[in-house]
């Protein structure tokens, strides 16, 4: 049945007859009536007359079919509703400045519910996704942090076996390469253990999930595509089922898409699913999964933590090296990391956008109550005529209403876009898999939020303009001279929105200044023109991974590279390195330094970098040397620290001379090669100054530099400065790659990215959400004050229009133009004074509640200047159209009397 | 002439239904049965007449059909539905209940009560 029909069928339902039907009917009556009327004596004429006057007009006749089926509010209503649209229309400027206000606080707090409604309440498309938990454990001596527990298949099964587990999943992220190409592009997989297709219980777009059947006969070579590697590297072909793709020189049969939604896992989003079966076994680390436990339902946390506890106590009897010594587990909700931080921006935002919908409410009520004035008349009449105050009380409130679901239509519309602004400004901070869209509870919300605010902003004036006796009203239009009363409310109203108006502009302007704090911040190191590039080593491919597998024939193949990209003209310094690049560098290692072996277990940085790194970023040298080409081609024996380093480790007497080692520089696995002797005794040779290492906002943890060449991975590092904009180099940078190794590309993600230095910091998570916090509390509170500085103008606007007499009779009888400004702008201007004195007041004490909340305190100077900011702008939104009052021309509105 | 008795609430209706039940009526022949039965006794207004039908038309109780009219015209015939029936019932039974309790209370003596 297709939804006209459906309606058309409801419609019936409500209302079986038609009016045609009921007329006809009763005209049949009166015709009849007529007629024995007729015989009774009566001229026909005279029998219409009567029989009309007896049994009424056929043209009534519907109305009281309609009342007496049960219809007459819903009649009532409709009538309410096609005024209202009528009186919008009449009202062209003053609908669109009411329904603007409303769109404004309505879209945004659409946005920013969808937002929450994705990241928080729905944000991953798996089946029981609030049961499915990561397998934390907590280090008893660092409580902060966490990490993941790693199984092996026997392991895995055992813990598939335990009372509270529904189901587990492992998986394992890998850096792939797609080869058969002209050029190996990097991709990221993600093996996944064959039952991942109804753990995840998400419908593939096309073909299926991964199968336990994948697993047989030692595992099948078939793949799975994310929707975005699908969408890129097949353009989104609907025909690929089937096809092969071929990955690490061996051949995957294409079998399944997933849809746009499935984006797993959010920490790492693959490009391809393989089954675990087929996965390569080089090494131990290889083998581990991280698993993802679904719980049965109705099983808490800690039922679950104790439950598991033993299996995992078990498996560090096995893999000690895998668990510190005291610890216990923590499972978490797969959606717990993001709503650490997220959750809180989000609450934040949604506190701002809220401020803004109250605002455009006060905005709309002030609209109305200044409207109202001009309509007593009319109401006058409908209650003289018979109208209850209950009567125009709802017809004033469907009026709101109406004006508040055109700002909900507006509004929602207008949210599609804004929701998608954090997401935008601030990619890292939320799910990978949430994505916006308009929804039924969305839909909901925001029309559960229109009726609200029209119930809001329509209240106050309904109720006021209903309350009036006719008598004094109807006589004639209000005499100039009569000061309106009640004009406290409209004060209330300008007081509040402009209170709110400051706490909002206040919030935008600490955001503001801590981000502008952030990006003054020293760095410690010049990002302007330097480049990352990376380049992963092609470990996969048996024959070039000989070539360079021994530590100087890939120490020769980096310094050939590095070489012929020095050699490009307008490179102007080039470094290698790895875990090299600011803001966030190094890996932390324990390290034991002479003379303080009582001092447990010390702590820094470590980064391999050569002796070019400190020219290349313009770390500066304190204190004595940088090593030499010689030093860094033997890696050993010697390094160099930063000056956080030399303070907190060194400071008992000069850093040279000063012998640390660090015994963690062993191979960790099968690609890693070290130099002779990287765990023996070093020399400290030098001190430079603190480039930030642990992120644009916290300050730079003790680091030692050592020559990359003590260890080196599998991938590589360099660092170019050039003239100019480095990404204009790209190209022939990567020709001058090419040049020494043909299929050696240029990496585009992972540590061995390619990006600029002040594109690394942009990514850093503090960045970005102060960032965020700026522009949108910027965007939040401009409208706010576009809003409120509407709502004075034109309270202030429509007073003088009304009070044109009054002003006539003031200038003629000799008032100071001054005065009469005064006169006409007083209550606005007075109220917003009062609000910008509580406002300040607010601040104040939400000062503290704020710190907390956005990590930094209101700046005082901020506060001031917002306030000035808007005094400024009252000022002139008053002022501006009460000039019209002392424009007004004695005899001229002295006419109108 | 008799003098004319004013309808008491809500008796309306169980005045149509009844006039209904004799077999299916047009509106204005409900209006004359009603009239015809009581003697003219009985004034109705207008206006709630043919709200009352709609009322009992939506209720159920009665159902209206088109026909033709004794003079050829065309009319909507109203007639009793099941529903309807029993509703007559029930009302006829709680209607002669309710009247002979009044009237007995009314028909005491001062020496009875």
């Amino acid at each position: 049945m297709s939804l006209l029909a459906a309606i058309r069928k409801l419609w019936h339902s409500i209302a079986p007859r038609t009016r045609s039907d009921v007329e006809e009917e009763f005209r049949s009556t009166l015709d009849a009536y007529k007629e024995d009327l007729i015989r009774q004596g009566l001229p026909e004429e005279e029998a219409r007359r009567k029989a009309r006057i007896d049994l009424g007009q056929p043209a009534a006749q519907n109305e009281t079919y309609r009342a007496a089926i049960g219809l007459r509010l819903f009649d009532e209503l409709g009538g309410d509703i096609r005024y209202g649209l009528r009186a919008l229309r009449r009202n062209p400027a003053f609908s669109a400045v009411a329904v603007l206000s409303l769109a404004l606080g309505i879209g945004a707090t659409t946005a920013m519910f969808s937002l929450i409604y994705a990241v928080l309440l729905h944000p991953f498309p798996y089946a029981g996704s609030d049961r499915i938990m990561n397998l934390f454990f907590i280090d008893e001596r660092h409580p902060d942090g966490f990490g993941f527990v790693t199984l092996s298949k026997a392991q895995f099964h055992d813990l598939g076996l335990a009372a509270p587990v529904d189901s587990v999943l492992g998986f394992n992220v890998v850096e792939l390469e797609i080869t058969g190409g002209a050029l190996p592009e990097d991709i990221l997989g993600i093996y996944l253990t064959e039952n991942a297709g109804t753990f995840f219980g998400v419908r593939p777009l096309l073909g299926r999930s991964l199968e336990p059947s994948d697993a047989e006969n030692g595992g099948h070579p078939v793949v799975v595509l994310n929707y975005r590697f699908w969408q890129r590297h097949f353009g989104g072909d609907p025909h690929i089922i089937g096809r092969t793709l071929e990955i690490n020189h061996a051949s995957y049969t294409i079998i399944g898409v997933m849809p746009r939604s499935f984006a797993f896992n959010d920490f790492a989003v693959a490009d391809v699913y393989l089954p675990a079966s087929v996965m390569p076994v080089t090494n131990v680390s290889d083998l581990a999964y991280l698993p993802w436990i679904k719980l049965r339902p109705n099983v808490t946390r800690a039922a679950a933590n104790s439950a598991l506890e033993p299996i995992v106590r078990q498996i560090a009897k096995q893999h000690p090296e895998r668990l510190p010594d005291h610890w216990h587990l923590a499972l978490q909700p797969i959606i717990w990391t993001f709503q650490e931080d997220t959750g809180r921006t989000l609450t934040l935002l949604l506190a701002g956008v809220v401020l803004l919908l109250i605002i455009g409410c006060a905005n709309c009520s002030i609209l109305l109550l200044a409207r109202g004035r001009t309509r007593r008349h009319e109401l006058a009449i409908r209650s003289a005529i018979g109208a209850s105050r209950w009567r125009i009380v709802r017809q004033l409130l469907v009026e709101a209403i109406v004006i508040s679901c055109a700002g909900a239509v507006l509004g929602v519309a207008a949210s599609y876009w804004l929701a998608k602004l954090p997401l935008l400004l601030s990619p890292d901070s939320f799910p990978a898999e949430s994505f916006i869209r308009i929804n039924a509870p969305i839909l909901a919300f925001s029309v559960g939020l229109a009726l609200l605010c029209g119930m809001l902003f329509g209240l106050v004036p309904a109720l006021r303009l209903s309350r009036h006796d006719s008598a004094r009203m109807l006589p004639g239009r209000q005499i100039g001279g009569v000061a309106a009363p009640a004009k406290h409310r409209w004060s209330v109203l300008i007081a509040a929105q402009v209170a709110l108006t400051l706490l909002l502009m206040a919030t935008a302007g600490t955001a503001i200044h801590s981000f502008l704090g952030l990006m003054r911040m020293p760095l410690g190191y010049d990002p302007a023109n330097v480049m990352q590039v990376g380049i992963q080593f092609h470990t996969k491919d048996p024959g070039e991974w000989g070539r360079i597998q021994s530590r100087e024939a890939r120490m020769a193949y980096i310094e050939q590279i590095r070489e012929k990209i020095a050699s490009v003209p307008g490179v102007s310094t080039i470094a290698a390195g790895t875990a090299a690049t600011p803001p966030y560098s190094g890996n932390e290692n324990s390290f034991e330094i002479d003379g303080t072996g009582d001092r447990e277990q010390p702590q820094a940085r470590v980064i391999f970098v050569d002796q070019r790194y400190f020219a290349a970023l313009r770390i500066p040298l304190l204190q004595g040397r940088i090593w030499n080409k010689d030093e860094n081609t033997r890696g050993d024996f010697i390094a160099v620290v930063n000056q956080a380093f030399a303070t907190r480790y060194l400071s008992s007497s000069t850093a040279f001379g000063r012998q640390l080692r660090i015994p963690g520089l062993m191979p960790r696995n099968g690609y890693e090669v070290t130099s002779g002797q990287s765990t023996a005794w070093r020399q400290v040779i030098g001190v430079v100054g603190d480039a930030r290492n642990e992120g644009i906002d916290h300050p730079v943890v003790p680091a030692i530099y050592l020559p990359y060449t003590t260890l080196m991975p599998s991938y590589a590092q360099f660092f170019v400065r050039t003239q100019g904009d480095p990404l204009s180099y790209l190209q022939s940078i990567r020709a001058a790659i090419a040049s020494v190794a043909s299929d050696q590309q240029i990496s585009t993600g992972g540590l061995a990215g390619t990006f600029t230095l002040n594109e690394a910091i942009e990514r850093d998570p503090q960045y970005r959400s102060q960032r965020l916090f700026s522009i949108l509390f910027g965007v939040f509170s401009a409208m706010a004050l576009a809003l409120a500085l509407v709502g004075i103008f034109s309270l202030v606007a429509y007073s003088v229009a009304q009070r044109t007499t009054e002003f006539g009779v003031r200038l003629a009888l000799g008032a100071p133009r001054a005065h009469v400004l005064w006169v006409a702008a007083r209550i606005a201007l007075v109220s917003a004074a009062a609000g910008i004195v509580i406002g300040l007041a607010l601040d104040s004490f939400l000062g503290a509640v704020l710190a907390h909340w956005m990590e930094s305190a209101f700046a005082a100077g901020s506060l001031f200047a917002a306030a000035a900011l808007l005094a400024l702008s009252v000022l002139l939104a008053c002022l501006w159209p009460a000039r019209h009052a002392i424009a007004v021309s004695p005899t001229e509105a002295l006419r109108y009397e | 002439m008799t003098k004319p008795v004013e309808l008491p609430q809500g008796t309306l209706e169980m005045l149509i239904l009844k006039a209904v039940s004799l077999g299916p009526l047009h509106g204005y022949g409900i209006l004359l049965r009603i009239q015809q039965i009581s003697g003219e006794r009985l004034e109705i207004l207008q206006g709630s007449f043919y709200a009352a039908i709609y009322r009992l038309e939506r209720r159920g109780w009665i159902k209206g059909e088109w026909g033709e009219s004794e003079n050829n015209r065309r009319a909507r015939f109203y007639s009793l539905t099941a529903a309807g029936t029993r509703q007559l019932k029930a009302e006829t039974a709680k209607w002669t209940d309710m009247a002979a309790v009044v009237a007995g209370i009314l028909a005491k003596k001062a020496g009875e009560i």
